[in-house]
């Protein structure tokens, strides 16, 4: 028997190993896809001559092997990271998709992610209780606030100090500087709109790596901005660069690879997970792993599966289900409301040197220094830079000599804001189970039904309007602008399938992201967040992780649990 | 220690013209199209020459290599098969059988048979033509709203052309003379000065 089993070897399943293992328990970690070796299973050293079909994915591949995943980031030299969704099906009603992008091997999407680490703030922690959607958090910024600091010292979290009550200041690194188009749309934008600002992104590559990295093999970012590859300097954070090898260092982690979660083991007599069923991947043969605690990180969808996979005659709905909550409320950023302009002010005798895996950041404004006709808010990623060769080449017509001379030559500044809004917890936004259907290993398919409501719709408006406002008043005209959020899904930031709350009529977890029905059941990714900000989400699962094993080990240790 | 000279622009790309096998920054015979090959390629040889032909005049060898220096017929004929999808694979094809009718009906030589400066003259007119913007017929959402190309009137030329460019300045021969390249920049610095030698850089771009 394992002290503890941790479900899930992504982003917030790695930290639960690595605080729950440096705590001197036994930790076993499942996860569900294949092993992947830090560096040795990367792409990064690929030269661009050298990417097969020239970083292309066949478009056989695309149709049959990635309907889904196509929709989102893959490329060439990243498809081994991301599922197959024919080989993990899914489904969502006629006419209201949803895209579930994932990736199934040792480090989950940590492998993937887009880096960008933010705290919530004191005012999304009251979100909740002061407009009625959701449950009301249980914690509030104050409680959560050292274990940011915690994990941003661990994993490194480059990043400038605004002293920001929307966006709290953290323990940073410093940060990637802002070019000099940048710093003039920076100073245009907060000299035309008082109150918002423009700020390097928070981005959890080490520009400098400290010795407590270096400890770990990792070392600074070389600024190749080939994150999505897998790093072999281990200049960004990952399971597999950082909190993985951290937790192997103590003696305590024991890993399984390809090994599909089924359920929970629920014993009615003490009310507890005593195990957890797994599938092999390969030989479908079942296996039980037993511990005293479970901890549960397979992702936002993942985990509600689990749950409701592991009904009982004592839990009917499901586990940890006696409010009917599991599944429900899942939410993701609004995403791909993005509007590019150019920037003929912007200043020719500048460029950079580099690729900086970074951008600019606005935070949220509205409903914070200026008023919205909607609820919550929303910030914007984006960035400015010099338009380059494939513009260059193939945006008009042109051949030969001509073609090659425009090419080589720097091309305009290029603006782009993209905003990620807050959508609200709607309980009728969920996922369930099919009743018909399983996968190839006998588990019921996720159905998910979940769309954007009015207050989301409105709010992309204004992104959209303020978006263009922005680049107009820094000099530029806007070339491009996205007409309506993307589907659901692609802002890659599920959250909320079992959410945190004060009662248990209306939540899944406690304070402590503890069950309210199963005292030594914990789930600490996305599933547990009662609502999502704006701000990517990943840096609060990794708080929220660390912040429960220490207490998960002080129950342990108490007896309690 | 050993000093090295420094190296003008000019003479590195002698250099890599050489490393190449370029004897002179001249236009490309079809002999040398065929040549171009290496291994045997998917496309009959006169498709295969006509498509070298029309690599060759989208990107010629001037004072740098081409993209017969960067191997790119041999690279596009191998994406025919190893990415295309059938419908790509037809109109890719379709489009190269269409500018060698159009060099036929002008003049009754195949363009591959054609002196550059003709082949040149003949698919300047093409590719304004073919590059056109047409109203698109479905709107884009999501990430394509943004990164979405225009719709264009001859979308077989357009992606003939984009697979050219491409795959040329992703080649070693355009990375390491046409473009600046370095996979480890080793940091990021904000901000330097443009200079008459500063050049865009190749590889990764989003734009």
């Amino acid at each position: 028997m394992f002290d503890a089993i941790v479900v899930g070897s992504g982003m917030s399943g790695g930290i639960s190993a690595k605080e729950l293992c440096e705590r001197g328990l036994k930790v076993l970690v499942i996860e569900r896809g294949r092993k992947l070796v830090h560096g040795e299973s990367y792409t990064d050293m690929v030269q661009p001559w050298d990417e097969p079909n020239a970083g292309m994915v066949p478009e056989e591949d695309l149709a049959r092997h990635y309907m889904i995943q196509k929709n989102s980031f893959i490329s060439g030299t990243t498809k081994q990271y991301w599922v197959k969704d024919d080989e993990n099906p899914y489904s969502y009603p006629e006419g209201k998709p949803f895209y579930w992008i994932r990736g199934y091997h040792l480090g989950g999407r940590s492998i993937m992610w887009g880096r960008q680490s933010y705290r919530l703030s004191p005012q999304d922690f009251e979100a909740n209780a002061k407009d009625g959607h959701g449950s009301d958090w249980p914690i509030r910024y104050d409680d959560l606030a050292p274990w940011y600091s915690h994990v941003e010292k661990f994993i490194g979290v480059s990043g400038s100090q605004e002293g920001l009550p929307q966006l709290p200041d953290g323990e940073f690194l410093p940060p990637f500087g802002l070019n000099d188009a940048e710093l003039q749309f920076k100073a245009a934008v907060e000299k035309a709109f008082p109150g918002r600002k423009v700020i390097p992104g928070r981005t959890a590559n080490l520009s400098k790596a400290q010795p407590h990295h270096e400890e770990l093999g990792r070392s600074s970012c070389q600024a190749r901005s080939f994150c999505d590859r897998g790093c072999t300097y281990g200049a960004y954070h990952s399971s597999l660069s950082s909190s993985l090898p951290a937790a192997d260092r103590t003696g305590n982690l024991t890993i399984v690879t390809d090994a599909i979660v089924h359920s929970l083991v629920h014993d009615p007599k003490s009310g507890r997970v005593t195990g957890v069923r797994v599938i092999d991947a390969n030989t479908k043969a079942g296996k039980t792993y037993e511990a005293k605690v479970v901890f549960l990180n397979a992702s936002t969808i993942g985990t509600a599966q689990i749950l409701l996979n592991s009904k009982s005659d004592a839990m009917p709905r499901g586990l940890a289900n006696s409010s009917d909550m599991v599944g429900r409320n899942l939410m993701d950023h609004l995403f791909a409301l993005s509007v590019a302009g150019f920037m003929p002010n912007a200043p020719k005798d500048s460029y950079y040197h580099g690729r900086r895996p970074n951008g600019i950041y606005i935070p949220r404004f509205r409903n914070v220094t200026e008023p919205g006709d909607f609820l919550r808010g929303y910030g914007y990623q984006g960035g400015l830079t010099r338009l380059g060769w494939r513009t260059a080449a193939l945006t008009s017509p042109g051949i030969g000599a001509e073609l090659k001379e425009r090419t080589h030559k720097l091309g305009p500044w290029l603006s782009f804001v993209s905003g990620f809004g807050e959508m609200l917890p709607n309980p009728e936004n969920r996922v369930t189970l099919s009743k018909t259907k399983v996968d190839k290993w006998g588990i019921p398919l996720v159905e998910v039904n979940c769309s954007h409501g009015p207050n989301e719709l409105k709010m992309a408006k204004q992104i959209i309007e303020d978006g263009k406002a922005m680049i107009q008043a820094a000099g530029g005209f806007v070339v491009n602008a996205a007409t309506e959020p993307g589907v659901p899904g692609l802002g890659i930031h599920e959250m909320g399938t079992a959410c945190m709350g004060k009662d248990p009529k209306n939540s899944v977890l406690n304070k402590y992201n503890k069950a309210h029905d199963v005292p030594n059941l914990f789930i600490t990714d996305g599933a547990a967040m009662a609502s999502s900000g704006c701000q990517n989400p990943s840096l609060t699962y990794m708080a929220l992780s660390a912040r429960a094993a220490h207490h998960a080990t002080e129950f342990l240790k108490a007896g309690v649990i | 220690m050993t000093d090295f000279m420094p190296l003008d622009r000019r003479s590195m790309l002698e250099r890599a013209l050489l490393l190449v096998g370029a004897s002179a920054a001249a236009s490309v015979s079809p002999a040398a199209f065929a040549k171009a090959a290496g291994s045997k390629p998917t496309l009959a040889p006169a498709a295969f020459t006509l498509l070298s032909a029309v690599a060759d005049t989208i990107v010629p060898r001037t004072h740098t290599p081409g993209a017969i220096d960067a191997r790119v017929p041999a690279k596009l004929d191998a994406l025919l098969v190893t990415w295309a999808s059938p419908e790509h694979r037809v109109s890719i094809t379709g489009a190269l059988t269409a500018i060698d009718e159009m060099a036929r009906s002008n003049g009754g030589k195949g363009f591959a048979a054609l002196t550059p400066e003709q082949r040149k003259e003949l698919l300047v007119a093409h590719d304004i033509a073919a590059l056109k913007a047409v109203p698109r017929k479905e709107a884009l959402t999501g990430i394509e709203a943004l990164m979405g190309k225009a719709a264009v009137a001859d979308p077989g030329y357009a992606k003939l052309k984009e697979l050219i460019v491409i795959l040329y300045y992703y080649s070693q021969e355009a990375l390491t003379t046409e473009l600046n390249y370095e996979h480890s920049p080793g940091g990021w610095t904000p901000s330097i000065k443009v200079t008459p030698e500063t050049r865009a850089d190749g590889g990764l771009s989003a734009f």
